[in-house]
Formats: C-alpha cells, structure tokens, sequence
C-alpha cells in the first residue's frame, strides 16, 4: 500500500466519520413565539436519520428563548413510568407527565388531576381502607388535546399488571382486586386489603391509552413502544421533543397544557455523569439546576452565586443493627447498643461533614408527621457510653483497649456503599467507638452487591455485618414499611424477606401492622410515634442523619420551590431571569 | 497476501467465539441488574422473580449464552410465571446479527444503542488521531534532528509531564483553567462539557467549540508518547551507515530526513497506530465521562456499571471485531512500508 493510499483511508475514515455525525437527529424547529401552538412531537427514533440536518446555521438572536438547562448526573434509562425506577428518571415525570396528585414543598398531597384528594370525609376513601375512588377534572388534556379520562388510569392498571410487559414493579398495582371507572371522570379501585400508603404509591402516572392501545393490541406488549423513549404524547406543563443518547434530552413548553402555561419556554436535560464536571457547569452558568452536590462542593457553587437546597426526600439515615444467629453477642444487649448510640457523634458528622445542612436523625420519619416529637437525639456522651458497657460486663481486661466479656472482644463489623459521606463516616465512628473499647472494622461495597437479598447473598441479611448503613425512601413521603416485621424475616426458606437486621420484636411487629391499617391519620401517627419511641429506647436503628436532597439552583432561575417528594411540582411556575 | 488475510479472517472466528463466552461468563459475575432496578430501594421480591424470568436471568449461565449466541425462537417461552411455556421465544442471536435488547432501557435493540454513539465517538476520536499522528511525528522528528537543543530538552521534559499526569487531571484541570478561571477572569471561556449550548443549538461552530477541551485532554497525553517513540526511532535511523552515505553523497537534507529517514523510523509507528486504531470506537472512558462527550466510552461504562449484559457484549465484541481489523491492517502496512516484509 502506497503512502497515497493510506493518506486516502485517513482521509476516507474522517470523512466518514463526519457523515456519521451528520446522522445524529437535529433539534426539532422551535416555536417562534410563545403562544403558537405546538404540534405533537415525532419520536427521535427515525426511520431514515441520514435525512436529518445536524448543522444549521446560528440562530440571529440566541438566548432569545427562555431554555432552563439541568445537570442530570445520570442518564434516564426509560420515559415510561412503567420501566423505570430510576430516580432521575422519575422525577422528571413531574415536568411531562401528570399524576393524580404530587407533594407540596412540605410534602403534603395536592391534586392535579383530580378534584379534590381522597380522604373519609369526602367519601373518596371507604371506612373499611379498601375502596379508593378519584374524580378527575373535567378540563383536563394530553398534549394532543385529547381528554383524559377514567378510561387512562384503567389501561393503566391493566399495563402494569400484564404478563407480557416487562415493567419494573407492579407495586401497589398487584394488590388490587377490582377497578372500575363508572364514568368519564370516576376511578374506583378496590385493594384486596385496607391499603393505607395510596398516596404516595398510586396513580403517580397515567398512560395515554389512545396512543398505547393501539401498540398493545399489535404487539401484544407495549415493552418496545415508541412512545417509552419518546413520549410524544404527554399531560404535563412541558411536552417531550427530543432525547440524543448519553447526551441530552428537551422538554418543550405543553402550549395544550390543562393549566397556567408554564413560564419557561424549554427544559434540557444535559447527561453529565462526572461530579467534578457537573459542579464547574454549574459554575460556569452551562447549567441552571443540578442534584446531588457533595457537600465538599457547597461552599465552592455558593461563592459562585448558586444557592444551595436541601429537602427531605426520604427516610433517614441509619445504622441497622443485626440480631441474626450470627449477630456479635454483644449486640443482643440494649446497654451496649445505648453504648454505642452515646459514644458515635453524629453531632459532629452532621456539623463537620455535612456542612450543619442536617441534624442527625431521631426517627426514622424525622421532618415528617410521624416523627415523636418528645424524643430527641442521643448526646454524644462517651463517659456515659462507657459507664454502661461496664455495667454490661464488658471491661478491657487485658489492657488492649478493646473492651471483652467471655473471652469475645467488642470488635464490630460495618458495612455500607462506596459512597465518599458513608466512607468518612467510617472513619469518624471507627475513632469514636475506639474511644469506648469498642473496636469497628469497616467495609465498603458496591451499591448491586451491597443492596442484595438474602437470596442473592447480600452482606446485612446474611450476618456478613454486625451493623450496616444506608437510607432509602420505600413508601416516602408515607412512612409504610415491612421493614421491621417478623414474617419479613429472611431465610432459606424465605430468601426474599426484607427484614435484613432480622429483628423479631413482637410489640413492635404488631404496631407496625397496625398502622398498615388505620386509616385515620391522628391514630396512625400515634402509632406510629409509639414505634419510633421503641425503636429509639431500643436502638434497634440508629440515626445519622437526616435524608436530604441537594439542589444547587443558579441565579437565572426564580420562583424556585423543591418539595422532596415530588421536586418539580411547581415547575409551570419557575422563570428565568436573564 | 490475499491467501494471508484470508487465513487471518478464518483464524479470528474461533477467537471471537471464545473471547464471547469468557466475557459472557465473566459479565454474569460482575452485577446485578435487577438490584439497581429499584432505584432507591431495593428491588421488590416479587418484583426480582417475574422480572428475573421474563428477561430471562433465571435460567443458567450456559442457556442464556446460547440464547444469546444463536437466539431462542427455536423454544418456548414462560411469559406468566406458570411454568408452563406459552410464547416462542423471539430473539435470533449474534450469529443472525441480533444483540438483543438492552435490560437497562428495556426493549431497545443493542445495535440501535451502539449504533446511536458510533458517530459521536468517531467524531471526537478520528481528528484527535490525526492530531496525535501529526503533531507526535513532527515533534517526535524536530525534537531527534535537534538532540540536546533547548527544544529538544522542553519537548522532552513535557513529554515526561504529560506521560505521568493520568488523563482525568488534564481534564479537569483545563476545565478548571479554560472554562472556570477564565470565565472569572473575563475572557472568553471554553464550555465545560457537552456538545453545545441549548441556546444557542447544535450548530457546526457550537460542536467545534465544545470538541477542543477533549480534543485536547485526549491529545496531550497521546502526543508526548508518539512524539518520544518518533524521536527514539529517528535518532537511531538518523546514526545509520545509509545515512552517512546519503549525506556524503551530498543529498539535500530535506530529501534525507523526509525520503530515507523517516520512512524507516516511522515502522514502529506503524504498530503503535494499529495498536491504537480500536480506540477510535472504543472511544475514551474517561474524557467522554468528564465533558459528558455522547461516545462509545461513555456508553459501555453506563451500561457496565448497570450490569447491562447484552449492551456491554455488544460492544466489546464490535471492538474485538475491530481489533482483530486492525491488526491485519496492521500487518498489510508493514508490507506496503517495508519491501523485505512478504507474507
């Protein structure tokens, strides 16, 4: 081969490869004016890319449109509510998608599709917690101005509950007995048992059944419908028009929308997966909003003139300890874990290496109206720690500094995710235990292997850990949880329970199936305080901190409210200020 | 030649069958897909189960490589947990072209997603190659010719700087430097990541503009060791008898360097360039994470950390195709370079 010809392939892969780049789908035209009415979007996924035009000349006038753009460390893996569990992907639902109702910035529901929420005294809820029957509005639209009517949350249902398509969870779907819609504006679902945590869990979507129908009847699934990665076909403020992968994702303004429109003309998604990277954009202003700043970051962005959020956006966090066969002896003792609850400082965590954002947690509800109100944090009081181990009958005998009874050295092991705040806080309990006697060996894994079953072998349910840490959101914002049941308590036999500290407390048990019934709110919640008090005597679970989201909003965005349970509630309502 | 290629084609299909099954078994150790399905909570038991046995992971490790090496439309599949079959299966397998579906977006062909990154990372890498190429040799040269010179000491203590700075420091210090710093300092500033401003939209200019801080992490490192090969093989070329004669024959310089000596030191270079041609689809890990760069890279490590199986297989397999292309194209450089090599 000549030295021409290989000039020639070079010059043939360049050339190729700018045809390639040519292929990528260009940015839909954007509505020259606000109120010019936007058609339905055609899915990004074309049959014949290469007719698509990548290079446009620049705009005259750039930056004339009001384009919010958010930092998403992740990429959404699906559109589809049904296929996704993905956080990133599910609060991005609020901007173009509708739900029954979502969660006020104190977490408190507030309807959007339907007239009013259901409670006993409007008859939306039954005396016996089983029937839970929504009126819609009548004024609400798709996008494509077709109605949304009852007959959308009854497809709804029946595609979350069909064998045929692949969703990622049928909760709470699976435990309902019968659906109805009597009319156009009525849904009547009855659970087969008093099902108490609906608000958080149910009609938290609705499906487009004109545009889903049709896909299910050809194909008998709608796993590959167009519409899951390009939902064309919407009810939120904003409507999709174009997802590039790994790249970004635009939400345009709703022009059909139900309600007031919203304020912002677009929403871009960029994918920015480096932490690093994410908070230069941000500082640099090539991005208005972006989630989960590490702490380390806060000071930096805010000397940048983004301001930093936190909202509740679970439960908190926590150390599980375990009581399985295999748990260390010491564990079965309360004093030696009011021990440990007085010899961690939290305190100094939650100042020190969370900046003072949070508090460290009392219940596992805290900032909720579940949480008691009578109890508060353990101090950090090592002396009294250390007064109560020796009262248990573990004392350092042989002078090691690690305290022993029996023959059995207080040596723990903990557990928790690679993530950098866990791992510091390893550090900080490992001192201050050393401090007491007792001696704490760390490990750190990897958020598939370290959330596995029992089943799958994971590291807390199999007594591989004397204690673990995480947080999680189960039913949040209601507090619901089998967490703490003795039937949830894993074993060959059952190796999918969730009850991975393997914690039998019989009152406890019984006060937590009974809160999974009481309709009530006032008896619920005290309950429910009952159950916080226990665990809190007990430390059957020890709080570190409390669960909370950061947000760091730039200065162009205004009428900023975050709720943690349904962030972009008020996202018709937010502006840019140029 | 053509009987030589041809015996290489041939040899390379038991190589990709075996590289398929180690990476198929090795990939089934890695993760756990439906785990991360939960998304803040772990996934529901009953949830683990019916989706374990509609996306197939339920059955063991040596069906499901068979179902992914040539398909399951020849079975029966269990779609309602009955045990009883109900459908036949609808995948073809890699032997018919089909990668299957990825788990992670659920129903989206393997070949659509690849296909979808192949032109960004093309993009970003082919001109980032031919930087590389260009500079690395005219440095690696230039540096050889002038021995000791200043410019031969600061090319070769850069070198060395951007031989140990790994590629994610040069990446978030230019980010740091030409996009925070500058911005502060008021001078125009370099985007941080992406490939254009929404504001603006993606023009040629907003792409371009968005290239040059991953043009330039990927380069850097890159030209510092073409450049020290270049100058290594041109030094020694450059103390060859031929080239002594050249010169006493009294032949121009240029027509020294450029005719008689580079071409032999430029030999190596040729290894080095087919070692790196994979790369120009395997796109740049690291870069593409940092400024957030829509390539192969990026893509294969998403899906990797989701414990995506036919995603992951589906790359890596394309790059093993790849390799295997260019090391014989490797090979048939040598040939055309170099007349004492015949195969």
């Amino acid at each position: 081969m000549s030295k021409r010809n290989l000039f020639l392939l070079l010059a043939m892969i360049l050339i190729f490869s700018l045809i390639l780049a040519a292929c990528q789908t260009a940015p839909p035209p954007d509505p020259d004016t606000p109120g010019d009415v936007v058609a339905p979007q055609e899915p990004v996924v074309d049959d014949d890319p290469v007719d698509d035009v990548v290079i446009e000349p620049e705009p005259e006038t750039p930056g004339a449109r009001k384009v919010a753009t958010f930092i998403w460390t992740q990429e959404f893996d699906n559109l589809n509510p049904l296929y996704t569990n993905m956080w990133f992907s599910s609060i991005t639902q609020q901007i173009w998608n509708a739900s029954a109702w979502n969660f006020d910035i104190d977490n408190n529901p507030n309807p959007v599709l339907v007239t009013e929420i259901p409670s006993l005294e409007n008859g939306g809820i039954s005396e016996d917690g089983r029937t839970i029957t929504i009126t819609l509005r009548d004024d609400i639209v798709w996008s494509d101005n077709s109605p949304i009517t009852s007959a959308d949350f009854v497809f709804t249902y029946e595609m979350v509950t069909s064998p045929s398509n692949i969703v990622t969870t049928s909760y709470p779907y699976s435990l309902i007995e019968d659906i109805s819609a009597p009319d156009a504006q009525t849904v009547v679902t009855v659970f087969e048992e008093p099902f108490v945590p609906w608000a958080a869990s149910l009609w938290q979507f609705v499906l487009p059944e004109h545009v889903l129908r049709p896909v299910f009847d050809a194909d008998g699934s709608i796993d590959t419908a167009d519409w899951n990665l390009a939902p064309t076909v919407s009810a939120g403020p904003f409507v999709f028009a174009e997802w590039e992968s790994g790249s970004y994702t635009r939400f345009v303004r709703n022009e059909n929308f139900y309600d007031e429109p919203a304020k912002i003309d677009e929403v871009f998604f960029r994918f920015v997966p480096d932490d690093a990277s994410q908070v230069a954009a941000l500082r640099t202003g090539d991005g208005d909003l972006g989630t989960f700043i590490s702490t380390a970051d806060i000071p930096t962005l805010e000397a940048a003139g983004v301001e930093v959020f936190a909202v509740v956006s679970g439960y908190d966090e926590g150390w599980f300890l375990y009581f399985g066969e295999e748990a260390h002896p010491a564990l079965a003792d309360v004093r030696v874990r009011q021990a440990i609850a007085l010899c961690f400082d939290r305190q100094s965590i939650n100042r020190d290496l969370l900046l003072g954002l949070t508090e460290p947690a009392v219940t596992f509800w805290d900032n909720t109206p579940y949480a008691n109100p009578n109890l508060s944090a353990w101090p950090y009081d090592p002396a009294a720690g250390m007064a109560l181990l020796d009262e248990a009958g573990w004392v350092d005998e042989d002078g090691n500094g690690i305290r022993e009874k029996d023959g059995i050295e207080l040596t723990l092991i903990h557990g928790t995710t690679a993530r950098e705040i866990r791992q510091d806080t390893q550090a900080v309990a490992q001192q201050n235990l050393a401090e007491c006697g007792i001696r704490l060996d760390t490990l750190s894994y990897a958020p598939d292997i370290y959330f596995q079953s029992y089943g799958g072998g994971g590291p807390l349910p199999t007594g591989e850990l004397d204690i673990g840490q995480f947080s999680s959101t189960e039913a949040f914002p209601d507090p619901d949880t089998s967490r703490w049941l003795c039937s949830e308590i894993p074993s060959d036999e059952y190796p999918d329970g969730i009850n991975d500290q393997k914690i039998c407390d019989e009152e406890l048990d019984a006060l937590f199936r009974l809160q999974s019934t009481q309709i009530d709110f006032e008896e619920r919640q005290q309950t429910l305080w009952q159950i916080g008090e226990i665990m809190y005597e007990n430390v059957y679970w020890l709080g570190v901190w409390q669960d909370l989201d950061t947000w760091a909003v730039s200065s162009r965005l205004s009428n900023v409210n975050i709720s943690g349970a349904s962030p972009f509630y008020s996202i018709a309502e937010w502006d840019i200020i140029e | 030649m053509t009987r030589y290629i041809i015996r290489r084609i041939l040899q390379s299909i038991p190589l990709l069958f075996i590289i398929s099954l180690i990476l198929f078994l090795l990939l089934n150790n890695i993760g756990d897909p439906l785990t991360m399905m939960g998304g803040r909570n772990p996934t529901r038991p009953d949830d683990r189960a019916r989706l374990a046995r509609q996306l197939g992971l339920d059955k063991p490790v040596t069906t499901q490589y068979l179902y992914w090496l040539i398909g399951n439309d020849w079975t029966m599949i269990d779609v309602d947990g009955d045990g009883i079959p109900d459908i036949p299966g609808e995948r073809l397998g890699v032997l018919r072209g089909d990668f299957g579906t990825s788990i992670v977006t659920r129903g989206k062909p393997v070949s659509e997603i690849i296909w979808d990154r192949i032109p960004n990372t093309l993009l970003l890498m082919v001109p980032a190659q031919i930087f590389i190429l260009l500079f690395g040799v005219i440095v690696g040269v230039y540096s050889a010719l002038r021995q000791y010179s200043w410019v031969d000491n600061a090319v070769t203590t850069l070198s060395f700087v951007g031989f140990s700075m790994p590629i994610f420091l040069i990446a978030l210090l230019s980010i740091y430097f030409f996009s925070v710093l500058f911005q502060r300092w008021g001078l125009p500033n370099l985007p941080a990541n992406g490939m254009f401003d929404p504001r603006v939209g993606k023009t040629a200019g907003q792409v371009a503009k968005h290239m040059i801080l991953p043009l330039f992490s990927i380069a850097f490192i890159d030209i510092a060791r073409y450049s020290r090969y270049v100058r290594s093989a041109m030094l020694e070329v450059m103390s060859q008898d031929y080239i002594r004669t050249a010169k006493a024959k009294g032949l121009k310089r240029y027509y020294i360097i450029f005719i008689h000596a580079m071409r032999n030191a430029l030999l190596p270079i040729v290894t080095l360039v087919g070692l790196d041609l994979p790369f120009l689809l395997a796109g740049a890990v690291v870069t593409e994470r940092i400024f957030a760069w829509p390539g192969m890279g990026r893509l294969f490590l998403d899906h990797l950390q989701r414990a995506d199986g036919p995603v992951v297989m589906g790359i890596v397999m394309i790059l093993a195709v790849f390799v295997i292309f260019s090391q014989i194209l490797t090979d048939i450089a040598y040939a055309a370079l170099d007349p004492r090599i015949r195969y």
